[in-house]
This record gives C-alpha cells, structure tokens and sequence, in this order.
C-alpha cells in the first residue's frame, strides 16, 4: 500500500488532538484497503481551519475545499461517482457554524458519505474565538465576557436531521476512535462522528476528557435513549449512538452512469 | 415594411393559464409552416394578478414579440383595460363575456369561465377558450385543433373535447368571419424551444450529466426542464439546499470527472462568488448559467435586465482566467452552452454562460441542425506516473485525472487544493512557489484565448451606415427593429476573453449602443475595449423588453441627433 504520509511539514501544535485523529484515520485506511477498498477509491476534502491541514498531511486524493462547504463539496462528489469512499472532514466551526446548512442537509438527504468533525470547542486557527460547540462562560478574543449561546450538541443534532449512523469518538483514544472510522466508511448512508479533540492552546480538556469518557456498552435501543446518553456530562459517553439503514440519496434518485457520445445525445435531442 | 406578422395576446389572472393556451396557440401556428415567437409577462404571485402571452406570427424568422395585436383574448376584465388600446385594425378582442366591465361594443363577448365549468366542473379552466379562438380566427382545419387538444390538454381531455364543443357552437353564432385560413403544413423542422431549455439541451449534448441549482427566476426553468428530463435523459438535476450548496457541489462532481453546471440569477450567483473564485483556484471547470433580471437585490423577480455584465466579468475574488460570453440568439443558446462546456474543460476554468429573462423565457420554433455542434477538443492525456494535479506546462493547462476512474491508477493521489499550492496540490506559502502557480494561471489565460478562437466570438447582422452595438437578447429585439430601418448591428458574444481581432476595425468608432440598463454599462465597457464612442445609447431598464418598431424608431432619432 502507499504511504500515506505526504512529508509536509506539520504545523499542528504539540499535543493537539488532532494528531490522534490523522493516526486514527492512517491506521483506518489501512484497514479498510486491507478490506479490499482501493486507494484510489478512498477520496477526502476538508474546510479550512485547524482541521483542515489533515488534508496535506494525508497521500490521498481529495479537495481541500472552502470553509464550510466540504460537506457539499464531498456530496458533489459522491453524486458523480457513487462508487467513491467520500470521508468529509470538519471543524466545529467549518460544520457547524459556516457550513450547518450543508451538514444538516447531507444528513436529511442521507447521502453515503462520512462526516468527521473535529470537535475542538473554538476556533483554533483563527486564535481561540467561541465556536457553535464552546460552552457558556468560554472566554476567547470575540466573547472576552464569556459566551452566552448555548452550544449545540452534535449527536443529538445530526440523530434529528437523519444521519443514520451517528457515534463519537476521542482523538485520545485513536484504536476505538479507529474502529468508528472504518464502521462509518462501510454504512450505508450518512455517517457522522463528533471526535472530541483537546486544543491544548485555546481549551485544552484532556484531564475533562480523560476523567469522565467512557464506552457505550451497546448502541442505544432508539433514539429518545440515544439522545439520552449523548447529552449526559457526568459521565461523556464514546461509541455509536445511532446506526440504521434507510433509503441512500443515490440509489433514491436512481443515479445511473449515461455512456451516450456527444452525436447519439445530438441525435436524441433532434429526434 | 417587413412581411406579414400576426399577434395574439392572451391576457388574465395568473393560474387561469395564459402561458399554456400561447404555448398551444404557437404548436398550432408552428403547424401551419409559420415562424414564431412567444413572450411571457408575469408577476412573482401564484394565483390572481395579471398574466399575458404573446404569441408573434409571421412567414419569416420572427426574433422579437409585437406589442400591437391582431386577436387580443381577455379572460378577464383587468386585461381588458391594460391591454385595449394594443389592438391593430382590422383586428378582434374577444373577452369574457363573465367578467368584462369595461368591455366596449367592439368586443366580442364570449362566456368563458360560465362555459368551462359547465364542462369541467366548477373549477373549470378557460384556457382552452384562447386556443379555440386563435384557431376559428385563422381558419385552421377542426381536425388539427381536436388532435391537438387531446394531446396538450390530456389531463382532462374530456372536459376539454366538451369546452371546445360548447365554445364552437357560440362562436358559430355568431358568423365571424375569420382574419385568415391558415392550413396545416408538412411537418415542421423546427421545434418550439424557450432559451433556458436551449441551454439546458445545449450542454447536454455537450456531456451534462448534472445540474446543480437553487430556484430564482429567471434561471428556475433550468433546473425544472433537466428534472423533467431524468430518466429520458439520464441527467440529474440536483435542487440543493442553497446557491452556496449547488456551487460547491459542482465543483466536487468536476473532481469526480463529471460535466455539470450551475445556474441563477443574480442574487444566487452573488452567493456563489466563493465558490467561483475556488474554482479559479483548483482549475474546475466550472460551467455556470447566469440569467439576469433587474436588481439590485431581489430586484424585479419576473423581468429582463442586463445590469450583471461587470458583476459576471468580475465575478470572484482574486485573479484567475474566466470565460464569460452571451447568446445573441436561441441557436446560440444552444451551441453557446456546448461550447462553454468544452472550453471550460478545454482550459480548466469556470464559464459563465450570461443571459437575460428574455432570452431564457421567451420561445421560438428553432431548428436545431446537428451540424454546428462543434466536436469537444481533445481531452489531455495525462502521463503515466508521477501524476502532478498542478503540473507546470507550456500551455498552463495541467492533466486532468480523476479518481477511482481508467485514467487513474491507486498510485495516483490527486489533489486539489483552495489554497495556493505546490504542483502536488499540497499547500504552499513559500513565495517563488506563489509566483509559479499564479503565473502558471496566466498562461492558461493565453491558453484560453487562443482556444476561443475556434469558435464564432462576434455576430454582424444587416448593412447600413449607422453602426449600433449590443450583446445578449438585445439584439434579437434590434434584429427585427432591423425590419423598419436599415442599420448594421455588431454584437459580442464572448465577453471575456474579449474578441479584440475581429472588432478591431471598430475601434475608435463612432455607434449608438443599445441596452437594458440604466448606466449604460456595455457602453462603458465598449469604451474601455475599443474606444467607441457612443454617438448615442438608447438605454431600456425598467424590465420590458423593447417594441421593435418603437426600437426602429429610437435608432432613426439617435442617427440625427
């Protein structure tokens, strides 16, 4: 298999969590073209903010899009060759603020493509300002008083606006958050996972996140108990919340590949 | 003066189906052997309001509507008032004998609404009354009329056979004399084709297989045409959830090696400046469909402007290689949206197809010949190993591969990337690799206009001393003014890269230019590209399109001035 380094230099603080998050998503690759998934079948794209530099720090094809627009950029993908592996990355910010819409919308249309988010709580790149996920109180340049918005939750969000494989991860934990990775890309449907990731410059949570994750022990029953567990704090619950399978958007729409050359179109339009 | 035209309008209440009996009333003349062209006036409302089709008839190409009538039919009494005064002599207004107050005794009363739900039941529909009407009026065979209905009005055809019979045997009382006999031709070889549904076909042929849109008139008829066309056609018409939405999208099925293309109106592509400008940067070809209405804003929904020609020349931040061009005519539109398919992927650079409401809207027979569908240009062939998506070339125009596809291997990684890169397509900020790629996307601009080359980039039309400039639609309407006073008219139709060889002789001259804008825009941009003077601009910006005799009329005033 190739290397899936691309021997750019990594910008990425020391400690941040998205270096579990590029060792989960090699080790997951890996799997799944040992899986029989070809390389050349596996496309990326990401926004733009810390997330997004996993994109030159992966050997694989895809679009480092515009922020916000990955999600659509992957689904434009998707629909032009359904047969593509399309695993979008997004920061909080990129999925949930700029680009909610096309999140939101992916997940309603249930397009087989898989959403990472990496859930950082603020706007790493841009220097720490308040982000859709950042709790109340978060300081950053843009809230310097506190943040007063209530934070989305993402699993409850996405399980509403019908990702039929919802699950969260931790970048700290890069074998389980692996396995997610590899049972999203191989769902039929959206596949969404919210990656707790530490910002060890902005909000670093590892003693949070390392004192109260734990696994789910089996995928709740339905979702009034899925939304049940995502949202406790006590105990910040790892694993798949949701995973069924409903109608794919491509399939829906009976996407077929149209072989016609240019004369038997023209040939078809005068007839 | 030119030979014979006959124009029918019809008039009423939106949903009362104005567009549909002109639809029909063109087919029928379209029958006959003649020419025709078909305007519709709307507003942005569903049910009420007032609605009115024009349907031009003539034995020669007809490329404006007429705003005086021979058969004028009112379904209701506003039309009445707004359109009374639009009858020639000689001509006949027939109006709903169930609504029509302000009816004079000139008018032809026919119980409309009393009769069509004697037929169809309460909510009965008048529309048929105009088809009917139209037809006893020229004279067409029954038998043609009775075909017809039950192929265009088939939901009821029933009803429809009992309104006809109905409205027949009212009209036979009261012994008109029709206005012409009209009789059915050998098989028309031309089609009735609105222009949006030219540009749709157009990049269809050129390998469209989806259409990424978000509805804002006058560009919706696109996406709703394409979605008719599923399972016919196999092309796929995606309504996404926003402007910003079909943009990236589009740029995503390029990556996968799809032609697509996405279309709106200004509003939308003002949405779409990012993603258009991303295009610039990862080299898509991006084929976007821009079809103006007066902003600014949400402007007028419903009618026709051309106040977007530097909002589509400069479309997107930052510098990168852009086509835009205007269809002057409905064969254009077709051959036109080929083209710029061709010539995006040719160069790997967005297009802009630049229209206006009255060109996407307005229909007309056209007789589409395969023969001037040009053929795609070769496609690169890229090399076998070390796949660079960025690679540095003479031409500036980088291999294209795609994934998971026979041009690509599992050793191949392509990599498009929003932000400036390396040719790898990793990013970059290192300043000599910042000056490569942004000179690597200025020889594709040399590139691209060489590539322009090889197809039609101006029009001429007609002879004569006064010299009148115009792009766009405009000049369908100057082309039948043409008919009423001899002029030659020049008109553009790439806009960028600007056609400056063969406009050359032009340079410095003195023209009148024509326009639908307020601020003379095309004339500025005239200037700026050649030098012309404007001896006068005849500017029209309150969304109607122009009365060709009128326009006729307006060059003659601008000539001695």
């Amino acid at each position: 298999m190739r290397n899936l380094n691309t021997g750019k230099e990594n910008t990425w603080c020391v400690g941040c969590g998205n270096f579990g998050i590029l060792a989960a998503i090699k080790k997951s690759i890996t799997a799944l073209n040992e899986d029989n998934i070809p390389l050349a079948d596996i496309v990326i794209t990401c926004g733009i903010g810390c997330h997004g530099k996993i994109f030159d720090y992966l050997n694989l094809s895809g679009i480092y899009g515009l922020h916000g627009r990955a999600i659509a950029t992957a689904q434009g993908i998707k629909l032009a060759n359904p047969k593509l592996k399309v695993i979008s990355f997004g920061g909080d910010g990129d999925s949930l603020g700029e680009g909610l819409e096309h999140t939101l919308f992916a997940a309603k249309r249930n397009i087989d493509l898989t959403l990472i988010l990496h859930n950082n709580g603020n706007y790493g790149l841009t220097t720490g300002q308040a982000s859709p996920l950042s709790y109340m109180g978060y300081k950053g340049l843009s809230t310097p008083m506190g943040n007063v918005e209530t934070p989305f939750n993402p699993i409850t969000l996405l399980i509403e606006a019908g990702a039929t494989f919802v699950a969260r991860g931790y970048s700290a934990r890069i074998d389980h958050l692996s396995t997610l990775i590899q049972k999203a890309v191989q769902h039929k449907g959206f596949s969404f996972i919210e990656v707790l990731q530490p910002c060890v410059s902005y909000n670093n949570n590892y003693d949070l996140y390392n004192d109260r994750c734990s696994l789910l022990e089996n995928t709740p029953q339905d979702d009034e108990q899925a939304r049940h567990l995502a949202k406790a704090t006590e105990q910040i619950y790892l694993g798949v919340f949701k995973q069924e399978l409903k109608p794919e958007y491509c399939e829906s729409i009976k996407l077929q590949d149209n072989p016609q050359s240019r004369t038997e179109r023209m040939a078809q339009i005068l007839r | 003066m030119p030979t014979e035209v006959f124009s029918v309008m019809v008039g009423g209440k939106a949903g009362e189906g104005v567009k549909k009996a002109a639809q029909v009333i063109a087919h029928l003349a379209m029958a006959c052997g003649k020419h025709v062209f078909q305007e519709d006036d709307y507003q942005s409302l569903i049910k009420g309001g007032h609605n009115f089709s024009i349907v031009s008839i003539g034995d020669r190409p007809l490329w404006n509507s007429y705003k005086q009538h021979d058969l004028i039919i009112s379904f209701d009494d506003r039309s009445i008032r707004t359109h009374g005064l639009e009858l020639n002599p000689a001509g006949m207004h027939f109006c709903n004998a169930d609504d029509c107050a302000s009816a004079d005794d000139s008018m032809i009363r026919l119980p409309m609404t009393s009769l069509a739900r004697d037929s169809y039941g309460p909510n009965g529909n008048v529309s048929l009354a105009a088809v009917v009407i139209f037809s006893k009026v020229c004279g067409l065979d029954p038998d043609l009329l009775e075909r017809t209905i039950h192929k265009e009005f088939s939901r009821d055809a029933t009803g429809a056979i009992t309104y006809l019979k109905k409205l027949d045997f009212v009209l036979n009382q009261l012994d008109l004399s029709p206005l012409r006999s009209w009789h059915q031709a050998s098989e028309p070889e031309s089609k009735l084709f609105s222009g949006n549904q030219l540009i749709a076909l157009g990049a269809w042929a050129a390998g469209l297989d989806l259409y990424f849109s978000y509805p804002m008139t006058p560009a919706s008829s696109i996406l709703h045409y394409l979605a008719l066309k599923r399972d016919s056609h196999k092309v796929y018409s995606i309504h996404a959830e926003s402007e910003l939405a079909a943009a990236n999208m589009a740029i995503g099925a390029c990556f996968a090696g799809k032609r697509c293309a996405v279309g709106s109106s200004g509003g939308g592509f003002a949405l779409m400046q990012e993603a258009f400008s991303l295009a610039g940067m990862v080299e898509a070809p991006l084929l976007c469909f821009l079809s103006s209405r007066p902003g600014p804003a949400t402007g007028v929904s419903t009618y026709t402007a051309q106040e977007d020609l530097f909002f589509a020349l400069n479309q997107g931040h930052g510098e990168f290689p852009r086509i835009v061009a205007s269809p002057d005519s409905f064969e254009r539109a077709f051959t036109l949206a080929a083209e710029l398919m061709d010539l995006a992927w040719e160069i790997q650079t967005p297009a802009i197809l630049l229209t206006e409401k009255h060109l996407s809207e307005c229909a007309a027979n056209v007789h589409l010949d395969g023969h001037y569908l040009p053929d795609a240009p070769d496609s690169l062939n890229p090399k076998k190993e070390d796949y660079k998506r960025y690679a540095i070339t003479e031409s500036g125009v980088s291999p294209l591969k795609f994934p998971g596809c026979a041009n690509s291997t599992d050793a191949d990684v392509i990599k498009w990337n929003s932000h400036e890169h390396l040719e790898s397509g990793v990013r970059t900020d290192a300043a000599e690799q910042i000056v490569a790629m942004k000179n690597k996307r200025k020889l594709k601009a040399q590139s691209l206009s060489l590539a322009t080359k090889r197809y039609q980039r101006i029009a001429s039309y007609g002879e004569g001393t006064t010299l009148v400039f115009a792009y766009g639609s405009t000049a369908l309407e100057l082309r039948e003014a043409m008919k009423y006073h001899p002029f030659k008219l020049i008109v553009p139709i790439y806009l960028e890269p600007f056609p400056e060889e063969e406009l050359e002789a032009y340079r410095g001259k003195e023209a009148i230019i024509v326009e639908h804008a307020s601020q003379a825009n095309f004339a500025e941009f005239l200037r700026i590209k050649l030098g012309i003077k404007a001896k006068a601009n005849i500017l029209r910006y309150d969304g109607r399109s122009w009365d060709s005799i009128e326009l006729a009329k307006l060059i003659r005033e601008a000539e001695h001035a």
